[in-house]
């Protein structure tokens, strides 16, 4: 395994799970293989922790499960984004773009002697 | 909308808890199938593959237990588990289940039923409005306030009238008890009756619910009645309209004036059937300012102290002795109705109460000791979980569930025990303790016992828990592993727990010796009688249908014809049975000898009317002169017996036969010296004068205790004596048939009740303090058990072993029983005051206390240390 890969920020892993989710339905082992290709290979989630986190969103409602069979012909759980999952990703999405954004801010602005931005 | 599916899932996830394992494992299952699969494509072999795919992941049970924490049902899931793991471990270990929840019922129950008994008879006030007020009276010799005599009726027509403390005053009749025949043939029996003064409503503050009391103008012994609920119900079937009707009694007829409110009941007499007017006339001739038989009580004013009205009562009675020079023992004293009441029960209770708490005491070190025992017992099971990754949280969690679940079942085993026992002392302690009969469990106090045995046994329990919590695990289970000798501090504290129980032990088991001891030295008091072997009951001749002249008739004849019963050695009737107290003291005067006329021969003398052959049926022998023959008949002259004391105290160094003696009313000659009687079961002495029931019957009506003599069995005799009545006169009642032994013990009835319920105590104690002993010695030897074994492989000898662990028993006992003894010394005081003819530190009780203790703990400590050289060492060294 290459050594760039990068830990998944704090937070992030349910917003993540939410936008691959919006794409199409998806079993667990799925979600996890479409966060890594999307992600560039940037991203390896910790496999376990991936579980609890979806049966925390579906306690609150973001997705909903049901048994089907995979193109293999094997019954897996998959997960579906409920109405109240599709206004949870908008409304993470703002967060994150604002917050990134203010994160870039700060991650490029130029520092002079005095400790005032320029 | 959120917090509704969250709730929903959660639920689901507890209900269908099966169902969502399954799908889990299933789900996981497919992870790792499909990654393996991922990783096989990329040229691994399968092995390898599936075990990178488990890598991935993170460990199945691992995400499992995540999976579950996400669930949000992880408490109640933990809580279900514990409560089945904490069911099937309690049932690994029975005897100590039972143990802990037998020890913290007996302590919860026990401690409730005797403290709801105190609580009823000496805490909760009088039934009545503003009970403060209530005051008895009584009165007594000069300078001797501990006499407490009953009160003149002119005493009391005074006091009613000139004293401006008392809001009312009421006499009551409660000297002897009074009865009354009511119905007629076979429905014929006998009510308590009391007759009362006009005030008496007035002074408890309780009035007839239907009609009315009595007036002043009925205090000549008027022919009214005032029910009780229960007598309106039995007889009237609680007829609305029964004030006015006619209750017969004694064949005399009553109109009925008024019935009372269901649950009243005197405050000194207790439960009463009927209450008539009181004949007050006796109060209008000063003769009777000597004559004592009034039982009275009073309402203060508002505001009135006792002392207060004392003081007023103090002048009063500087004038009245003006009025009534012959009164001698008419000081007056008043004394607050409840003190009165509860005063002879109080230390007999308080005593109760001590022995309540020391078991108490006792309760919640044992079971301290039986969890801290088992708490060291489980320390390497808790460090092996701890090992092997479960949560300290879960581990303190688990025993508080344990705790739980034994204090719980301790409680209800409590409230069971608290049941029994109540109906048990009610059952031991009703007609002597005053006010027992209203007792009910005491719910403040059921609460707070059942509080302190759970806070015992839960914190107790709870804190092996959280030292192991604390403890590196590798620590316990290396020296576990490998210990030969108990951990130090541990093995001390438990130690010591047992030292006290043992102490605590003691100090009951010295109260219960003491409190035999005073029974068994009050048995062999000499009564003067022969209580053996004799049957009594009394026998009521209403006046209406017998005057005085057939009532002497009948008590003769009848004693004559039980006599000719089969096994009836004598028959005979008494006013009052010796030994159950005092009755009618007057004044006896000697009117002959070197004595006559002088103040020292006027002592005062319980006078006994008796019929028949009362001398031998009650075992009382005649020492000169004869006993009373049908020559006393009423045309004879007045004669009189005397006992041996009152012979020697007023005939000094002669004969009393044919001396003169005058007696309350009656003056006659002395034709006979009888043996003396004790005047209660304690055998404090009295003297004595009889009179002929046939010379003295015009006086009152006696309603004489028949005294009946047998070979034969006294059940036998009952069933003949009763059909042999119902022959003479069908309407008679044999009024409380009784073996005599009973009627004369029956003032000690108290006294049983105090000694049974201690000696039940100290044993309960004695049981707690071997357990206790047992449980560490025990503990001590399965600890030991590799040490002995090294011991015994070395060529130790098992009885040196068995010695070393019996020493150590009986060393802590030694302890235990020297710290009870000084708490023995200390408590001598308070127990004089029940013992009889006992000394609170009697050596032979002392010693036997000791005894018993060490023979027990001997026990207690024999079987541990036979069970330590019992194992063979081979095994134990394995």
């Amino acid at each position: 395994m290459s050594d760039d890969r990068a830990e998944l920020l704090q937070g992030t892993l349910e917003m993540l799970v939410l936008r691959t989710l919006a794409l199409e339905p998806m079993h667990g082992w799925g979600i996890a293989q479409r966060i890594q290709q999307m992600s560039k290979d940037v991203f390896l989630i910790a496999q376990g922790s991936l579980y609890p986190a979806l049966i925390r969103m579906k306690r609150r409602g973001w997705v909903r499960t049901s048994w089907r069979t995979t193109e293999n012909n094997r019954r897996a759980r998959y997960y579906e984004l409920t109405a109240a999952g599709e206004r949870q990703l908008a409304a993470e999405r703002v967060i994150w773009s604002r917050s990134s954004t203010a994160v870039n801010w700060i991650m490029n602005a130029r520092w002079t002697a005095g400790g005032s931005p320029a | 909308m959120s917090a509704f599916s969250d709730l929903v899932e959660r639920l689901r996830a507890i209900v269908f808890r099966g169902r969502e394992e399954r799908e889990l494992r299933e789900e996981l299952r497919f992870h790792v199938d499909m990654e393996a699969q991922q990783n096989a494509r990329g040229g691994m072999d399968d092995g390898e593959a599936r075990r990178r795919s488990f890598i991935a992941l993170g460990g199945i049970e691992r995400v499992k237990e995540d999976v579950r924490d996400a669930r949000g049902t992880r408490l109640v899931e933990d809580v279900v588990a514990d409560i089945v793991f904490t069911l099937r471990t309690l049932a690994r270990s029975p005897g100590f289940a039972i143990v802990a929840i037998l020890t913290l019922g007996l302590g919860i129950g026990g401690t409730t039923a005797v403290y709801s008994a105190v609580d009823a008879v000496l805490l909760q006030p009088l039934p009545y409005q503003q009970p403060g007020q209530l005051v008895r009276l009584y009165q007594s010799y000069v300078g001797r306030s501990d006499d407490r005599s009953f009160v003149t009726p002119v005493h009391f027509l005074d006091f009613r009238t000139r004293l401006s403390s008392f809001e009312t005053a009421a006499a009551i009749y409660t000297y002897s008890e009074s009865g009354a025949d009511i119905g007629a043939g076979d429905g014929v029996r006998r009510i308590r009756l009391m007759p009362v003064s006009a005030g008496y409503f007035d002074v408890v503050r309780v009035h007839p619910a239907l009609g009315h009391g009595f007036q002043s103008q009925d205090e000549n012994g008027a022919p009214v009645v005032v029910l009780s609920h229960d007598l309106w119900g039995r007889q009237f079937h609680a007829d609305g309209a029964v004030v006015g009707q006619v209750l017969v009694m004694n064949g005399k007829p009553y109109t009925v004036a008024g019935v009372m409110p269901q649950g009243f009941a005197d405050p000194v007499a207790g439960s009463v059937d009927a209450w008539v007017p009181m004949d007050l006339g006796p109060g209008r001739d000063t003769k009777n300012a000597t004559n004592h038989y009034l039982t009275v009580i009073a309402r203060l004013r508002a505001g009135v102290t006792v002392a207060h009205a004392q003081a007023e009562l103090d002048l009063l009675d500087l004038s009245l002795a003006k009025t009534y020079p012959d009164a001698v023992r008419a000081r007056a004293r008043l004394y607050p109705l409840k003190e009165d009441i509860v005063g002879s029960s109080s230390r007999a209770l308080e005593i109760m109460l001590g022995a309540v708490a020391l078991v108490l005491v006792l309760v919640c070190v044992n079971i301290a000791n039986l969890l801290l025992v088992r708490g060291s017992e489980r320390a390497r099971e808790f460090s092996l979980r701890l090992a092997l990754g479960a949560g300290r949280g879960r581990l303190v969690r688990q025993m508080l569930m344990e705790s739980l679940t034994l204090a719980l079942a301790g409680d209800i085993a409590g409230l069971v025990i608290a049941r029994v026992a109540m109906s048990a002392i009610v059952a031991l302690g009703s007609g002597s303790i005053p006010r027992l009969a209203t007792l009910s469990l005491e719910p403040r106090l059921l609460a707070f016992s059942l509080a302190i045995a759970s806070v015992s046994a839960i914190g107790f329990g709870l804190a092996p828990a959280l030292r192991a919590g604390r403890t590196e695990p590798g620590d316990v289970l290396r020296e576990q592993g490998r210990a030969t000798t108990s951990g130090g501090a541990q093995m001390r504290l438990r130690e010591w727990l047992v030292v006290s129980q043992v102490a605590l032990a003691f100090v009951l088991l010295v109260g219960a010796g003491l409190l035999i001891a005073s029974f068994q030295r009050l048995r062999q008091v000499d009564l003067g009688i022969q209580p053996e072997a004799a049957l009594v009951f009394e026998l009521n001749l209403p006046p209406v249908r017998y005057d005085s002249t057939a009532r002497a008739r009948f008590y003769e004849a009848f004693a004559k014809r039980v006599e000719g019963l089969g096994g009836v050695r004598a028959a005979g009737g008494v006013s009052k049975l010796p030994a159950t107290g005092p009755y009618n003291e007057w004044n006896a005067t000697a009117l002959t000898g070197p004595l006559a006329n002088t103040d020292r021969a006027n002592p005062g003398a319980q006078q006994r009317v008796i019929s028949g052959d009362y001398f031998r049926a009650a075992g009382i022998p005649v020492l000169e002169g004869r006993a009373f023959d049908s020559r006393d008949d009423p045309s004879a002259p007045k004669r009189l017996l005397v006992s041996k004391s009152l012979a020697l105290q007023l005939f000094p160094g002669m004969s009393a036969i044919g001396q003169r003696l005058r007696a309350g009313p009656a003056n006659g000659e002395i034709i006979g010296v009888v043996g003396d009687v004790a005047l209660d079961a304690q055998g404090h002495a009295a003297r004595y004068v009889y009179h002929a029931h046939t010379q003295f019957a015009g006086d009152r009506n006696w309603a004489l205790v028949q005294v009946i003599r047998t070979n034969g069995s006294l059940n036998l005799l009952q069933a003949e004596t009763r059909r042999l009545l119902a022959e003479l006169d069908p309407q008679l009642v044999m009024y409380k048939p009784m073996a005599l032994a009973d009627a004369i013990g029956r003032g000690e009835a108290q006294r049983v009740f105090t000694l049974r319920i201690l000696a039940s105590f100290a044993l309960v104690a004695l049981a707690l303090a071997a357990l206790g002993l047992f449980g560490v010695l025990s503990y001590g030897v399965r600890l030991r058990a590799r040490e002995f074994g090294i011991r015994m492989a070395l060529g130790a000898e098992a009885g040196a072993i068995r010695r070393m662990v019996l020493r150590q028993g009986l060393a802590v006992t030694a302890i235990g029983i020297a710290i009870g003894l000084l708490g023995t010394f200390a408590l001598a005081r308070l127990m004089a005051s029940v013992v009889f003819r006992v000394s609170p530190l009697e050596p032979v009780v002392l010693l036997g206390a000791v005894f018993f203790m060490a023979v027990v703990a001997g026990i207690a400590a024999y079987l541990p240390a036979h069970r330590a050289t019992a194992a063979d060492p081979r095994t134990v060294l394995q």
